[in-house]
């Protein structure tokens, strides 16, 4: 197949990088603002069936890619404290979407049992999350150790 | 930090930074921020600049250890 001549050098290619790296977090993080503000107003699942399957395409893309290159992340360690950690933010943004709808669209008096539909489906996205973050990190330092031997043995 | 001996090289040579950047396939910005030391260059564009310069990567880029 043949290719575009790349006409940037080094420095510039590298600056292009950072500015599609920005590009790329911002319309991820826009993406998801749009679907959470959509769900808040209201907006049936046909609505945002498009972002959302986008937004997700994009997270097993990126999932798929690391872990087959033994990435985990920039800042967070493939460990069970930082799983816990990552998951219970998730549960937390869950409560705090799923809370703020019925806030939104509840027209009678406060009542503390519903918070427990946030309450649970939090737990649950928490519970989810840690299982799933266990099993892709255990595959990531899997994969790290692996490509780390086969270095090795290119070396010797 | 600024790479004095690059641009000492450069002068030497008698050779712009577009010169230069021309001979190695770069930009005059790039080979501005190398020796402004805003950019570090790959081992391969060190070499370039070496071989355009007729120096080593010792002269050029080599750094003693500051501690």
């Amino acid at each position: 197949m043949k290719r575009f001549k790349n006409h940037l050098d080094e420095r510039q290619e590298q600056e292009l990088l950072k500015i599609e790296h920005n590009g790329a977090w911002g319309a991820f993080i826009g993406l998801l603002a749009a679907i959470f503000i959509q769900g808040i107003m209201g907006a049936p699942f046909s609505q945002i069936a498009g972002e959302w399957i986008v937004f997700m395409a994009v997270c097993i893309y990126m999932v798929i890619a690391c872990a087959r290159h033994g990435i985990w992340d920039r800042y967070l360690q493939p460990k069970a404290s930082h799983n816990l950690l990552a998951s219970m933010v998730g549960g937390v943004i869950v409560f705090a979407f799923n809370t703020a709808v019925i806030w939104r669209y509840w027209d009678g008096a406060f009542e503390p049992s519903l918070l427990l539909i946030p309450l649970m489906s939090g737990f649950f996205v928490f519970v989810l999350c840690f299982v799933l973050t266990s099993l892709t990190s255990a595959y990531v330092k899997k994969r790290a150790k692996k490509l780390e031997a086969d270095a090795e043995d290119e070396d010797a | 930090m600024k790479n004095i001996a690059m641009k000492m090289a450069r002068v030497e040579k008698d050779f712009s930074q577009e010169a230069l950047a021309q001979q190695v396939g770069v930009t005059r910005q790039t080979i501005g921020m190398i020796e402004a030391g805003k950019f570090n260059p790959s081992l391969r564009l060190c070499l370039d600049i070496c071989h355009a310069l007729g120096k080593t990567l010792n002269d050029l880029f080599w750094e003693e250890e500051t501690v």
